[in-house]
């Protein structure tokens, strides 16, 4: 059983000695893969396999896999990107020269809870705040996602797709944000590889 | 991430990595090991977590924007 790592295009350049990578390649695109350890969900399985994706990412553009993808064999594996292969191939050319940085916004002991009028005026207040944040950083990112968040103490998470020469001036846009509203908490974390621009 | 060397921002961080490889990335059509409950259980795990990154944060615990990057 073999686990997939990345797409990514062939040629590419030599692969890191992080782990006993190997190289399927099906015309001008590669999936990048390793023999399957019996890992399950654990946080150090998962911080494994990003080291991995991590340093495949210094050298090379790529399209990170949904973790857990397994096949019996190369050959599988190389028959299942050839059946995706324009898809994959998009997705490449749509995340080339990008990173990915995340943000959460938290916001200390926001109200869990009130009556219908208070509630009210705490929603529309977050949500000014929400765009007052999320909006200048879309707009300087190549491309922007949010996800849902757990409680109403998180205002905010979110993804900014951006180019690799464009993270500093980025960081500080989410430096000068949080100077700006120091009650707020943001937490940012990255370069990620592209997760989550890699489908469509 | 590898970069992250503080406690505080790897245990922030790790809210984010669970987003992106649980829920992001490209999908091919193999041998998916993950039970779709299998990561429910994961954010379960991680609720917990939530929650004292916030206490955490409260308190000051927790580097400011930028020292997790």
């Amino acid at each position: 059983m073999i686990e997939l790592y990345a797409i990514t295009d062939h040629p590419t350049p030599p692969l890191p000695q992080v782990a006993p990578l190997r190289l399927v390649a099906t015309g001008d695109l590669a999936a990048i893969c390793a023999p399957a350890g019996d890992d399950g969900v654990s946080a150090d399985a998962l911080w494994r396999h990003e080291a991995v994706v991590e340093a495949l990412m210094e050298q090379r553009d790529l399209l990170p896999v949904r973790y857990g993808t397994r096949f019996d064999d190369e050959d599988a594996a190389a028959r299942a990107v050839e059946a995706r292969r324009d898809d994959l191939a998009m997705a490449l050319d749509r995340v080339r020269g990008a990173v990915e940085l995340s943000l959460r916004v938290i916001e200390p002991g926001a109200p869990q809870a009130g009556d219908g009028a208070s509630y009210l005026r705490d929603r529309r207040r977050q949500e000014d705040a929400r765009r007052a944040l999320h909006e200048p950083l879309a707009a300087v990112a190549r491309a922007a996602m949010t996800r849902p968040s757990p409680d109403r103490s998180e205002l905010l998470r979110a993804a900014y797709l951006v180019d690799r020469d464009a993270v500093e001036q980025v960081t500080g846009l989410i430096a000068q944000l949080q100077a700006a509203n120091p009650t707020l908490r943001l937490l940012c974390t990255g370069p990620w590889p592209a997760y989550s621009f890699a489908e469509a | 991430m590898t970069r992250t060397a503080a406690v505080g921002g790897r245990e922030v961080a790790l809210i984010d990595l669970v987003d992106r490889l649980l829920a992001g990335g490209v999908v091919i059509e193999g041998h998916i090991t993950l039970a779709v409950a299998d990561v429910d259980l994961v954010y379960v795990g991680l609720r917990a977590l939530v929650t004292s990154v916030s206490t955490a944060e409260e308190k000051g615990m927790l580097p400011r924007m930028g020292s997790a990057l």
